[in-house]
């Protein structure tokens, strides 16, 4: 059985080409594939073995994946979680060593997901959670790039240069805006919140920001309708010659205040 | 000599694997724990909160570096960006050792984040070795490679784990992480007499073992790390230290796990038995 040898990379390279796809797509054929490579035996079918490593990875994915979205998971039920992972990762494969890079696309999944369609609000919700294990695990800001300078120098900028000048964010901060009371979804289903878990869709929309601040708090704060066009000019780095020609309701100075205050923006670069 | 940031950094005894739920406990109470195994895969990212807590850690405590993702065992070519990451994770935490498994994670370039069997043969022999000997003159340090409990043989495979392991031993100046627990799982799985296993192995090559519970499911044994250690695993331990030496002792427990206390109490009878032979 030329088929069955291992005995160089092209034949390591199929064997492993052919269990990955009875692991994550198990047809009736990729397992008969897979088969022909493993020894059965009366205690356990070929089939069963490759049962057990599939329950075996795709339990470490889904534990994986319920860290970073415990709230869909409460939202959808364990049982409706753990079926949607298995389709989410035939249709993404997970492309990095490190798990907590995977789950990036499950909001989008979630928005196409038949069995959650009536959760409007939970693909907006599980984004909420993927920003919140991004912000966590953010670069700290204390290793950001050379050239940004701390706010106490923006007086010394002339007037003239001062349309030049780009405000940097905290590196952690992410912004979302949903038609649904998100935050508030959010908050009730923490584990150990207290109160009333009750919330009316007809709350509204919000605006958010998810960061992390200098100690190492989580922060999800509401941002009006100046702080996040505000916000969002500074995550796209525009220099604040073009953020002054943005129609604000408040004054520009009171919003630059604010974020600098709360600790959202933290320093600035020219040119 | 190089010079260390650390004071720490030999270990010996039973040490526990660091995980997120005790970070805590032990900031506050800094327990007697001779040292701390940290999963590499978990510190990867550029910074963030883990990080900081693994430095802190560190401050107290020496540590080794365990990880999932170097996957040896694939056809696919090493993961160079990965491999730099952990460079730079070293440097940061400076770990007693750093170790991976004998096994494949990843596949043109898809993950499956667990660890899988490969045939043991003259091929795999030869295509592992080169891969450790390139591995560790990437990292400019000898690594650990880890035996991996297993499920299912291959057709193909023209050797025993054991003579596998011998070698990558003899093609490599690799160091070994052996797990008791995973081999005892992969005798019962497999009908192997593991204490011949144990004899097999170059003693002066284990510099770390690993101990963790099974569970026992309908006709096999698998290595769930979520339970106390088996008494049939304490004997393949007193088996092995008396082979191996007093040998750093790892108790692993990934899922349900239990308060510290606990863990540590299981960890103290590894260190019980590793006095006697001391
Ligand atoms: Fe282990």
């Amino acid at each position: 059985m030329p088929f069955n040898q291992v005995q160089s990379l092209s034949d390591l390279k199929k064997l492993q080409e052919t269990f990955y796809d009875a692991i994550f797509d198990p047809s009736s054929n990729n397992i008969k594939q897979a088969s022909t490579y493993i020894i059965g035996t009366e205690k356990i079918s070929e089939a069963q073995r490759l049962s057990i490593y599939r329950d075996s990875i795709l339990g470490g994915i889904t534990a994986a994946l319920t860290h970073i979205y415990p709230v869909c998971v409460k939202l959808l039920g364990e049982k409706y979680f753990t079926h949607m992972v298995a389709g989410y990762l035939k249709k993404f494969p997970s492309e990095s060593p490190d798990i907590g890079n995977y789950g990036e696309h499950l909001p989008a999944y979630i928005a196409e997901f038949k069995p959650a369609k009536e959760l409007v609000y939970l693909s907006d919700v599980a984004q909420l959670e993927w920003l919140w294990h991004k912000a966590f695990n953010a670069p700290s800001d204390l290793s950001s790039s050379p050239e940004q300078k701390p706010l106490s120098e923006l007086q010394n900028i002339s007037e003239q240069n001062l349309p030049l000048v780009k405000f940097c964010s905290v590196s952690s901060a992410n912004l979302l805006t949903s038609l649904y009371p998100i935050q508030r979804i959010w908050q009730v289903n923490q584990h150990d919140f207290q109160g009333d878990h009750s919330v009316s869709l007809d709350e509204g929309g919000v605006s958010l920001v998810i960061w992390r601040c200098a100690d190492f708090g989580m922060r999800i704060d509401e941002l009006n309708e100046d702080e996040t066009k505000f916000l969002s000019a500074v995550l796209n780095c525009a220099s604040f010659g073009q953020i002054a020609e943005i129609d604000f309701n408040q004054g520009l100075d009171e919003i630059v205040q604010r974020c600098i205050q709360t600790g959202l923006v933290i320093g600035f670069t020219t040119g | 000599m190089s010079t260390s940031k650390y004071k720490a950094n030999s270990i010996l005894g039973a040490g526990l694997g660091l995980r997120s739920s005790h970070y805590q406990e032990v900031f506050n109470t800094k327990p007697d724990v001779p040292w701390f195994e940290l999963l590499s895969d978990n510190y990867m990212a550029e910074g963030g909160l883990p990080l900081v807590r693994a430095e802190k850690i560190r401050e107290d405590y020496p540590i080794t570096l365990h990880g999932v993702g170097m996957s040896l065992g694939s056809a696919d070519p090493l993961d160079m960006d990965y491999l730099g990451r952990l460079k730079t994770l070293i440097k940061r935490l400076e770990p007693t050792y750093v170790s991976d498994h004998l096994a494949w994670v990843s596949i043109s370039g898809k993950h499956t984040h667990d660890l899988l069997p490969f045939p043991y043969t003259d091929f795999t022999v030869k295509h592992i070795s080169e891969r450790i000997n390139q591995v560790q003159d990437f990292l400019g340090q000898e690594i650990l490679v880890e035996n991996p409990s297993s499920y299912l043989d291959f057709h193909s495979t023209e050797m025993t784990e054991w003579e596998f392991i011998q070698g990558i031993a003899k093609s490599t100046d690799c160091n070994l992480l052996m797990d008791i627990n995973n081999i005892y799982v992969s005798a019962v799985n497999h009908d192997f007499d593991p204490y011949e296993y144990l004899q097999a192995i170059p003693a002066d090559r284990v510099k770390e073992i690993h101990l963790a519970g099974y569970e026992k499911m309908d006709n096999y044994l698998f290595d769930t790390h979520g339970y106390q250690v088996h008494p049939p695993v304490w004997e393949l331990y007193k088996a092995a230290l008396n082979r191996f030496g007093a040998t750093p002792t790892l108790i692993e427990w990934d899922t349900d796990i239990p308060d510290f206390p606990t863990l540590r109490a299981e960890a103290l009878k590894a260190e019980k038995l590793i006095q006697e032979v001391a």
